[in-house]
């Protein structure tokens, strides 16, 4: 098994080695931004057992905030992204203190998550002084990053994105990782299995629910700040319903069990509309289906299922 | 002045009848389950287009269509139940799971089938009365003898019929129904029935009277989840008056406040009253 | 030492306690006798948390407990089980119990726990630790050999155990147990008597609820007697159960029954 993964790694690491296939590039590195979308997403649903579907207006929130902060303050992408990402700290904090103080069940969280969600967009799609409304903001400026030896690198061409997204991944899914791993990954796991036993134990689920909520929201945050610096826009089209959708069917496709598993449903949803040409409709109607068929039929998802089959075999 | 309040409240009577009859199903429906099943906009929104559809393509004159569009989404409900909602009683977040991806692939078929072109129906009766000053059209008269109807056929099943009692217990009373645990099978499925046949009904009467686009079954599932939330739970019978209410807010509202934001005049009442009611208007608790 | 200080309970026109005093003092057994209904559980509820109390106060150490939640009177070192067993059926045994040690991990390192979510030496003894109780919970409780079975697959006696290995994890001064005998077989009952004798032998304090005459009355040092909310008697085992009203109340619900 270990191998397998490093073989993986090293044929990720190589791609753009290997073709100079744009689409291919394109495709990836829409997974490694997606995926950190949707391994954020997990954390709060798959191991909180919470479901938000607060995500796409963090996703949003994010990438407007980035790129206003950068074209305002004249800041660097890093700086811009932290500034996003510590609004979408406030904002998820605020709506997780209501949610959670009134102890609301899963159910309506997610519908007062989305509540909330609509009422975001709907104030993104209206001011137009700061967000031009529904046209959105066209804009060239990039990250860079900062190599030693050579002074500050541009992201910009495939291949520079295809690594700078891989690498983002990587480290979001590590950070994430070793939470999970430790007392608080724990406490998330006991949240989403019986809440009630976990108080006994004296686990204030409060306190663990919005920092799950709050660390979750966040990386939507960043993943919004990298998607519309490789896209070059931000419409509030990132905050739809449908993009909620698409973010519970990647972490349902690749499995709810693990950190990592999401990252699979992202290159699943990523990679399908340019298998099949679908228009907005189609897609739609694809997600929908998904969601009824995962949860019916594969409610571990790719990853989960795999790892079934190895345990039995 | 009072004449266009009177004929706001007119309207909004009108509506809010509509709002009112998904409130019933969604009363009914989420007494039974527990939660609110949003796929109940969805059916609302068939009802609406297949009527439509009967009407203009088929020529099938209106109250024939509304009949066979009852028929149709009830069994479109039982089905979704049967073979989708059985699988999820016990885990509430999966069944909502399911019943959005359900929701999508309703519209995103009716969108790819009669595309998001705004579609006007023939009005089955047209012609207005003339009230004191006061214009309203006939078919929004008609409306209001068949909410009556719809109010006095629903009550006398539900206390009629013993699938009508079990369910009124139920939605009257969801501690206790709690306690007693799941509802039988049929119970279930009955309900499930019923309540899209009133979402199918709905949505028909829809069509007779306003455009129709893809998007209205969410818009009215939220309009029928405040009425229901207004009369409270375990009211039954008042979530129709509570689904009027919420229209008349929004008709009245939109006479003293902007316009463009009356879907939120509803909902802005609704938290009032919670505030001081949180029980809703005729609610126990 | 804990004080239960004239506490009523009423749930709309119910009563389920009335007014009820007794003290627990340090290392003591105490038993809560009392046919169904008398309201034990929910005095045992309203002193962990899950209820605050009508009227009367319940003090640990000197400490009012009312209007903390379930998790922070665990804190304070007061931890119940559940009459009916409440685990995490997903997991096994070992990682029940490992869950269970976030109160010990928390006043062991207090804020420097933050440090063992990076690798790290300090981690690896963190670890180490904890490791090293659940492995010392699991003996005290007889459950090693079950330790990597899933909980949802233990017999009933066993989950019945493992709620008490779990709250043991959380290294209390005093546990409540709320019919930890109930649906056990007579060598587990056997077993459980054993570990609670032990427990007390540590310094911990006990309060245990049950209606088998036997077995508590063999294990605790005092008992009170619950019925209809109010209590009827107190004293040692022998005492209490040889008194005419405790006996009526006992024959009087068979009767009934």
């Amino acid at each position: 098994m270990r191998v397998l993964l490093l073989v993986l790694c090293g044929a990720v690491a190589l791609v753009p080695a290997l073709t100079a296939n744009n689409l291919v590039l394109s495709v990836l590195t829409f997974t490694f931004i997606l995926g950190i979308l949707a391994v954020s997403f997990n954390l709060i649903y798959g191991i909180t057992g919470q479901l938000t579907l607060f995500h796409a207006a963090a996703f949003g929130v994010g990438a407007y905030a980035t790129h206003l902060s950068m074209a305002h303050w004249s800041i660097s992408f890093w700086l811009g992204s932290a500034f996003a990402m510590g609004c979408v700290a406030v904002v998820s904090l605020l709506l997780g203190i209501v949610c959670f103080r009134f102890r609301l069940k899963e159910f309506y969280f997610a519908v007062v998550t989305l509540a909330f969600a609509e009422m975001i967009r709907l104030v993104v799609m209206n001011w137009h002084g700061l967000t031009n409304g529904s046209l959105g903001i066209n804009f060239n400026l990039k990250p860079s990053v900062g190599v030693p030896g050579v002074g500050a690198l541009v992201i910009e061409g495939p291949v520079r994105w295809y690594y700078f997204s891989l690498a983002c991944v990587v480290v979001i899914v590590l950070a994430y990782q070793l939470v999970v791993n430790s007392w608080i990954g724990n406490a998330f796991k006991a949240i989403r299995l019986n809440e009630d036993v976990a108080a006994s134990l004296g686990l204030n689920a409060f306190r663990y629910k919005l920092l799950s909520f709050v660390l979750g929201s966040m990386g939507a945050s960043f993943a919004g700040g990298l998607y519309s610096h490789y896209m070059g826009f931000v419409d509030p089209h990132l905050l739809d319903i449908n993009q909620s959708l698409a973010i519970l069917s990647m972490a349902l496709i690749g499995g709810t069990g693990s950190v990592a598993a999401p990252v699979v449903g992202a290159l699943v949803v990523t990679a399908l509309p340019h298998l099949i040409d679908l228009n907005a409709e189609w897609r739609l109607l694809i997600y929908g289906l998904i969601l009824i068929l995962t949860i019916l039929l594969m409610p571990q998802g790719i990853v989960g299922s795999l790892q079934r089959l190895r345990k039995h075999a | 002045m009072m004449q266009l309040i009177a004929g706001q409240l007119i309207n909004g009577i009108i509506v809010g009848s509509l709002y009112g009859i998904i409130a019933l199903a969604v009363s009914l429906t989420s007494g039974i389950t527990g939660v609110v099943n949003f796929a109940l906009g969805a059916f609302m929104l068939v009802g609406a287009y297949l009527t439509w559809h009967l009407n203009e393509t088929y020529g099938v004159a209106f109250p024939f269509a509304v009949i066979l569009v009852m028929g149709v989404v009830a069994l479109i409900g039982l089905v979704a139940d049967v073979l989708l909602f059985r699988h999820t009683r016990n885990n509430l977040i999966n069944g909502l799971i399911v019943s959005i991806g359900l929701v999508s692939v309703i519209v995103a078929l009716v969108h790819m089938t009669w595309t998001s072109t705004p579609q006007n129906m023939q009005p089955f009766v047209t012609g207005v009365f003339t009230v004191g000053g006061v214009v309203v059209p006939k078919m929004k008269l008609l409306m209001g003898v068949v909410l009556i109807l719809i109010v006095s056929m629903t009550y006398l099943g539900l206390t009629r019929t013993w699938m009508g009692r079990a369910a009124y217990a139920y939605a009257q009373n969801p501690e206790a129904a709690a306690l007693m645990g799941v509802a039988t099978g049929r119970l279930q499925v009955g309900v499930a029935a019923f309540g899209a046949a009133l979402c199918g009904l709905a949505g028909s009467m829809y069509a007779t009277l306003y455009s129709l686009t893809p998007d209205i079954g969410a818009l009215y599932m939220l309009k029928g989840v405040e009425g229901a939330l207004l009369a409270g739970i375990g009211s039954v019978i008042g979530a129709l008056f509570g689904g009027i209410l919420i229209g008349v807010a929004e008709g009245l509202g939109s006479v003293f406040l902007p316009l463009a934001f009356n879907d939120a005049y509803g909902l802005l009442m609704l938290v009032l009253v919670l505030l001081f009611r949180p029980a809703g208007l005729f609610g126990r608790r | 030492m804990l004080e239960i200080d004239h506490v009523t309970k009423r749930f709309g026109g119910l009563v389920a306690v009335d007014d009820v005093v007794f003290r627990i003092a340090e290392r003591e057994i105490v038993g809560i006798f009392g046919p169904n209904g008398s309201g034990k559980t929910t005095l045992m509820n309203v002193i962990a948390g899950v209820f605050s109390a009508t009227r009367g106060e319940v003090r640990w150490k000197g400490r009012a407990l009312g209007g903390l939640s379930t998790d922070e009177v665990a804190a304070c070192g007061v931890v119940k089980t559940f009459q009916n067993p409440q685990l995490f059926r997903e997991l096994t045994v070992a990682e029940n119990v490992r869950v269970a040690g976030h109160l010990l991990l928390k006043s062991e390192l207090g804020a420097a726990r933050v440090r063992t979510i990076f690798p790290s030496a300090f981690r690896t003894e963190a670890a180490r630790k904890i490791d090293a109780r659940v492995a010392a919970v699991l003996e005290m409780t007889r459950l090693e050999a079950q330790a990597r079975q899933l909980a949802g697959s233990l017999s009933y006696g066993g989950e019945k155990m493992l709620g008490v290995a779990m709250a043991l994890m959380c290294a209390p001064s005093m546990l409540l147990l709320d019919e930890p005998g109930s649906g056990l077989s007579h060598d587990e009952l056997d077993r459980l008597s054993e570990v609670l004798r032990r427990l007390r032998g540590q310094g911990m304090t006990l309060c245990v609820i049950d209606h088998r005459v036997g077995f508590l009355g063999a294990l605790a040092d005092r008992a009170i007697v619950l019925y209809h909310g109010s209590k009827i008697a107190e004293g040692t085992p022998s005492q209490v159960l040889s008194q005419r009203a405790v006996i009526e109340a006992y024959l009087g619900d068979a009767h009934v029954a």
